[in-house]
Formats: C-alpha cells, structure tokens, sequence
C-alpha cells in the first residue's frame, strides 16, 4: 500500500475507515477521561499528601468525582458506533475473537456494571459517612473495572489479528486466554496517553468554573501541568517499549506510506501539547490559549495514532497470513449499497442540533451563583 | 459460495436461547421504563408548571433519580451486552443485521447520543431550571428515548416479518415491514404501563409524604396504565400481521409458544384490570409491595411476549433468509454435496473422548447445525428427544426434518454426516461407551438416507407448502 491512509482502497472500504476513526476518535477521548481519571482518584486517594494537600479534595479529583457517571456514560455510548463500523469492516475477525474468548470476553460487562455504580457510590452521600478506608477501596475497584475493561479490549484486538490456523488451536486447546508479548506495552501506550487528553479536559472544565469567579489555586494548574507533562513522558517509554516488543514488521507500519504522515502529526501533537503544558506552568491561572493548544495537541496525537492503529491492524492480518485485506472489499462494497446513510445524515444533523439545544438551555438557566454540583 | 465458520461455545446446561432471552427481557424492560419514564416525567412536569398537582416536581426529581441509576447504567450496558450476546449466539444472524441496517443503527445512536445528553442535563442542573427549559429537556429526552425505540423495532421486526425486503432487499422494505406499526405501538403504550408501575412504587419510597399524598401522586401515575385497554386490539393487530404458520404455533400450534403467550396475555390482563377498575376506576391507593407484585408482573408478560416473539421466526432468524443454525436456504444444496463440516477449521474439543471418527464427525455435525437451539444433555437436549427413536427413525427423521417438524430447517449435510450425527445421538444415549461400532461400511443406509434427504428438499417446510395454513392460503 503506497498511498495515505484511507486512499488506496476501494471507495466503500475508504468510507467505512474513514467513520470508524472519526468514531473511534471520539470514543477515546472519553475513554480517556475515564481511564486516566479513576486512575487519578486511586492516586489522589492513596496518596492524599497530608492535611496541608489533601489531593483527594483537590479541584481536578472533585470535578473527576462530580463528571465521572457522565464521562463513563458518554464514553459507553461513544464507543457503540466504532463498534457498529468495527461489524462491517472486520465482521469475521471480531466475531471470531469474540466468541475464542467467551465467557472471559463477556466479563466486560458485568465489571463495568460494577465499575458504573461505584463511580456513583464514590460521589454519593452514603461514601461521604464513610471512613477513608471504604473511600479507598471503592475508588480502586472502579479503577481495577475500567482497567480490565480495557485490557480485555486490547486483548481482543490482539486475537482478532491472528491467522485462522491460530484461532483453530486456541479453540481446540479450550483457551479463553489470550497473551501476545505487545499486550502489556500496547495497553501501556494507551493508558499513559490518556492521561495528557484527562487533564486538558478536566482542565477546560476548572477554567468554565474559573471564569464564572471561582479561584483555582495556581498550586493545582502547576500539578495539572506536571501531570500532562508526566503522561507525555511515560507514553513515550512506553511508546518505545512497544516498539521493541513489538518487533520491526509492526515498526515499519509506523513510517509505512500509508501513515507517515498521521505519524508524524502525533509527534508533532505530543510537541504542541508538552509546549502548551511548560508554558501553562508558569502562569497563576489556566490559560485559554495554552489550553486550546494542549486540547489540539492532543486531538492530533489521538487521531494520527489511531490511524497508525489500524495500519497496524491491516498490515499485521496480512504479515501473519491472517487473510488477504482484499477479500474483505466485495463485503464493504455490499454494505454500502443498502440504503439508510442520507436519513442518518439529516437525524445526526437534528441531534446535533437538540444536542446544542440542551447545553444552550442549561447555560442560559444556571446562574454564575449556582452550585453545580451533584451532590 | 463461502459460508463463515465460526468457533461454537458450549452453553451446557442453558440454551443459547436463554441466555440471549434472558438478558434481552431483562433490557427491553429497562428500555422500556426508559421511554415510558421520559413521557412519564413530561406529564408530571406539565402538572406542576401548570399548577395542577404540588407534588408533582418532588416526585419528578425522584424518579429521575431512579430512571438514571436503573437505566442509564444497567439498562445502557445490556444493551451493548445484547449485541456481545448475539454474537455469542448467533454471529451470522446479527451480521446480517448490521450489514443490511448499520445506518438505521446508527441514526438510533445519534437519538441515545441525545437521550444521554439530555437525560444528565436534566439530572444535573433539571432544579436550577425555569420550568420551560426543564420541559424542553424532559421533551427532548423522550422524543430521543421514543425514536430509538423506533428504529430498533423496524429491525427487530423486520426479522420476523421481512416481507417486501426479500424480494427488492430495500433497507426501507425491511424496516416498514407488516409488523412494525402494531409493534411499535404495542412497545410504546407497553412502556407507558411499565412508566406508571415503577412510579407506583417510587412514590412508596417517598417516606416523608403522607398517604393522601401519596395517594394523588399514585392516581396522577395511573394515568399512564389507561392506554392498556389498547393493548388487545394491537395484540391482535399484531397477530394478524405476523406469517400464518408462525400465528398458529402461538394459537396452539406448539404447546411451549400458546403457553407463553397465555402467560403474557393472563400478566398483561390481571394488571389492566387491576389498573382500569383499582387505580383509575375506584382511584384506590396502592402500596409499595403490590406495586412491585404488579411491576413483577409487567415484567413476566414482557418476557412471555418477547419469548413468543423469538420463537415464531423458527426456524429462521431472518424468516426465509437465514435459518436458525445460521445457514441460509440457498446454501443447503451446497453443503449437502461438500459436506456441512468439511471445511470447518475449528477441531472437536476433547477430540480423543469420542470412540471412532464416525461419531466424532456426528458430534461435530451436531456442533455446526443443532447446538443453536439444543444441548446434548441439558436444556431441549438432542439426545432426550431422540432417545427413543429406532436408528431407522433416527435417520428418516433427521433426513426429514423439516418435514418431522416444521419449526426445524432441512438438514444441510451430506448422507455420511447425517449417519455420523445418527451414530453420536445413539452413543450419547447409550452412555458414551469406549468402544463404538462404525457404520461407514453400511451403503445400503447411506443410499437411504441420501434418497430422504433428496426427497426432503432443501427448503423449509414454509417454503414447501406443507403447513396447513400454507395450503389453505393457497
């Protein structure tokens, strides 16, 4: 493959990769909220610094504590579309990994109906009674569900790209395991990326209450900051690490001519983003424009290494003798004959509408004074 | 042709229709609580910014609390758990689905992109508003709630009744299909009544309130159990709309079907009429244990409906399109020259335990065609029905099946996995001996049974004409 990604395959394949990263895209970005925020809470909780910090009543961990269930929410929904676009591009892989892992794989949703409600249990009343201890241990079981939420995702990525003779035996072997030696370093990579994306939004949302007169102590931008910086650094080891682990076919595909381009935006992202934060640092408040470029920063980092994702994906289904990329062509060609894409066009235009419909409404109606706050 | 193969788990005791059932009940009531409470809640709204009821806000707020932790966690998560579990069950089944409507899908999740959005700002910041704004949200919530309800129901619909799809296979043929108007209005007032019964017992929950009090919010809630008195005019609308053959396994046709539709309807009536002469007839209060004996309820006839709902497209998944075992009608032919499991990559587990190849083929045969809607020894086991059949029997009949039962789809192998699957069903019965006799070198049964299986024909018994219903419709 010699062009950019998404050209160079046939129209139909362009367009469905085309809507699964957008979709994906978005998908992470709550993701990341929530992944890297509970794992925030745990440290907040955990480490607290003595009365004089006291991390735990911090602004990030109380917004954290106040948005969670919206964010988990946001983030399950978010992430049904890349699931519906994941049906048509890869219907036989995703499928089969599915059903390999079993009663393992549908694990996920009973721990993220727990990890859900403990996010509630964190923010109520009732855990406000209890002792730190209690307050620790659930803020850590939420953190421990939404971690093997994504590792069991990774993990079923990982089978999905495997050859048919492979799936055969893991089959046959009554595996509902799966292990590869890039999991732990793949996941990795996610999980340090998301903690930059976390803070610049929790950041955005310390800056609203800024602006409506509340004072951030410049002690908790400058942690903010140190923070993105800190998850800037570990993605990058760990970004290398995969690399090592991964081995040199899966390094090609990052400088491939597919995603060179989308490689290079991410680097140049992770710059924008480690600038933005250093010069945030140095101010006593949160600054709008540092703030939009730690935010573009880190769009341009999630979406070209998305697409390096699933350069990956592809390239590796064919090194591994997995399949041919083109025998998937005839099905997405099929796919995009049926009908139903201008009616979703118009809805998706309404709701968007209705959805800037509900944010008008509520800025309009909550005054400045307002506590708005859950409680 | 290249038909999919995919790796089969073993539900052992469970069918995998139980599984898919259970879970689905128990999120198409949520859903349903869902839809019903958004109208629901912009009922009480009007209430109180009307000036109509004073207790109508407390309540709102209260339920809304409710509607939150239920729906929006457990009811949001199964429903995606729907989908892993489809995939578990039948994966072709639900692949067709995407494939044909992905962008009605996709518009159902721009209506719960909203239906969320609207939903926490209302739970948010729905007290600090001026009552407009806080009917607008209320509004565009159940607008949302509603239309994904919409588009789902031409989905699932669709399955049972594709009708105009299969000839022009049009996404909009399918999804107006001849049961989705009953359908959706059937689910509408369906979660209009499952809205009034849980307000029922939310209001119990609202200790601080006196039971007068109590009483006028239960009276205002019970508005929303009126529109049950359309529930038998859309049931039989519904019924009339549905393929013949398929109304007369629920009319009596097949025991477990009338059965559970009996349930359903018996549910549905002793809490209409509870709720037409009680609550809106006699305004009588209710407390909080009936409330939940008559939730329990809802819940039961919501199950026994879905349940017949399932099982009339026996023995399609897509009513004449894809079979139950996931094999469509024009790859029966096929598969009965190559072979059904020939080119399935995926070995036996525990390959050794079986006594020789032959039945180590039946068991493999048993896995890709049967094991969707039976288990071995557990739930609708294959080996309890056949048991007393004579081997003769066994092979007519499997040869036959469509014909032996018409809910089963033709068997899609050749003569020598159709002797193999006879062979597996008799060791199971006999207790899985060590030693096992093969058959292969029998051709007199092989010419048999090829001779049935030709006789059979490779379309289902609907498509035969060999129902009576069928043949009077002609």
């Amino acid at each position: 493959m010699n062009t950019l990604f998404p050209f160079g395959f046939p129209l139909a394949t362009e367009f469905y990769l085309f809507f699964y990263i957008l979709t994906l895209v978005i998908h992470v970005v709550f993701m990341n909220y929530v992944f890297a925020g509970t794992a925030y809470l745990v440290w907040a909780h955990l480490f607290t610094g003595g009365p004089a910090l006291r991390r735990d009543q911090g602004p990030m961990a109380l917004v954290l504590k106040d948005w969670m269930p919206f964010a988990v929410s946001a983030a399950i929904t978010a992430g049904v579309a890349p699931l519906l676009f994941i049906q048509i591009l890869y219907q036989q892989e995703f499928y089969t990994a599915n059903l390999l892992l079993f009663h393992r794989w549908m694990s996920i949703l009973p721990v993220l109906i727990v990890g859900f409600y403990l996010i509630y249990l964190m923010r109520s009343d009732f855990m406000a009674r209890r002792s730190g201890f209690w307050r620790r241990v659930v803020v850590v079981g939420a953190f421990l569900c939404f971690a093997f939420t994504a590792y069991s995702w990774t993990e079923n990525h990982l089978l999905s790209i495997q050859s048919d003779s492979f799936w055969g035996r893991f089959y046959g072997e009554k595996r509902m395991v799966f292990f590869a030696p890039e999991l732990i370093p793949r996941l990795a990579l996610w999980l340090a990326g998301s903690i930059p994306t976390m803070v610049v939004m929790v950041s955005w949302q310390l800056w609203y209450s800024q602006r409506r007169g509340c004072e951030i102590p410049s002690r908790d931008i400058e942690r903010s900051a140190h923070l993105a910086l800190g998850g800037l650094a570990l993605a990058l080891v760990a970004g290398i690490v995969y690399g090592v682990f991964a081995g040199s076919p899966i390094r090609r595909y990052f400088f491939g001519w597919m995603t060179w381009l989308y490689f290079l935006l991410a680097v140049a992202g992770v710059g924008l983003q480690a600038y933005a934060w250093l010069q945030q640092r140095q101010e006593t408040a949160l600054d709008v424009r540092y703030l939009i470029g730690a935010s573009l920063g880190a769009l341009v980092t999630i979406a070209g290494m998305t697409v390096v994702r699933e350069a990956v994906r592809l390239g590796e289904m064919v090194h591994r003798g997995a399949r041919d990329v083109a025998q998937f062509y005839p099905l997405h060609e099929k796919a995009f004959g049926v009908g139903g894409f201008l009616v979703f066009l118009i809805f998706f235009v309404v709701m968007i509408g209705m959805l800037a419909w509900c944010v008008i409404l509520v800025r309009k109606g909550v005054r400045p004074d307002q506590p708005t706050t859950q409680g | 042709m290249s038909l999919p193969y995919y790796p089969i788990n073993d539900f052992d005791p469970a069918m995998k229709g139980m599984v898919i059932g259970g879970l689905g009940i128990f999120h198409v009531f949520l859903a349903q609580f869902a839809i019903g409470g958004g109208m629901l809640m912009c009922y009480f709204q009007w209430l109180a910014q009307t000036g109509r009821s004073a207790l109508a806000r407390r309540f709102l707020d209260s339920y809304f609390a409710w509607l939150i932790l239920l729906s929006f966690v457990v009811g949001a998560l199964t429903g995606v758990a729907m989908w892993f579990t489809s995939i578990q069950v039948g994966a072709r089944t639900i692949g067709l689905m995407i494939d044909e409507f992905h962008w009605l899908w996709a518009t159902e999740w721009a209506f719960f992109c909203v239906e969320v959005v609207s939903g926490y700002a209302f739970y948010r910041y729905g007290r600090f508003l001026a009552d407009r704004s806080r009917m607008i949200l209320l509004v565009l919530y159940s607008v949302a709630a509603w239309g994904s309800l919409f588009w789902i129901n031409g989905i699932l619909s669709w399955q049972l009744t594709p009708d105009g799809w299969l000839k022009d296979h049009n996404v909009w043929s399918g999804f107006f299909n001849p049961s989705f108007w009953p359908s959706l209005l059937f689910r509408t007032i369906t979660s209009m009544t499952v809205a009034g019964l849980i307000a029922c017992i939310v209001i119990n929950t609202m200790r601080d309130l006196d039971r007068e009090r109590r009483r006028e919010l239960i009276n205002r809630a019970s508005h929303f159990l009126g529109p049950m008195i359309l529930l038998l005019p859309l049931g039989v609308w519904y019924l009339m709309s549905i393929p013949a053959d398929s109304r007369e396994w629920v009319m009596g046709g097949s025991a477990a079907m009338t059965m559970f539709a009996a349930i359903a309807g018996g549910c549905t009536l002793i809490v209409g009429l509870y709720a037409l002469i009680g609550l809106i007839g006699q305004k009588l209060y209710i407390d909080g244990l009936t409330a939940t004996v008559l939730c329990f309820l809802a819940f039961v006839a919501s199950g026994g409906g879905e349940f017949v709902r399932e099982g009339t497209r026996k023995p399609y998944t897509v009513r004449m399109e894809l079979f139950s075992n996931s094999i469509t009608e024009r790859e029966v032919a096929e598969l009965r020259r190559t072979g059904s499991v020939t080119n399935d990559p995926y070995p036996m587990r525990d390959s050794g335990q079986y006594p020789n190849d032959q039945v180590r083929l039946g068991a493999k045969v048993y896995r890709f065609q049967c094991s969707v809607c039976h288990t071995v020894t557990g739930a609708n086991s294959v080996v309890f029905l056949a048991q007393t059949w004579t081997t003769p029997q066994k092979q007519m009949n499997i040869a036959k099946l469509q014909h032996t039962k018409p809910f089963m789809p033709p068997f899609s192998g050749n003569a020598a996995e159709l002797e193999g699957l006879v062979q597996w069903l008799s060791w199971e019965a006999a207790g899985r001996p060590m030693s096992w006799s093969e058959t292969t070198q029998d051709r007199t049964a092989y010419l048999r049974i090829g001779s049935w299986i030709n006789e059979a024909g490779t379309q289902s018994a609907q498509n035969l004409g060999l129902m009576r219903v069928d043949r009077e419709g002609q």
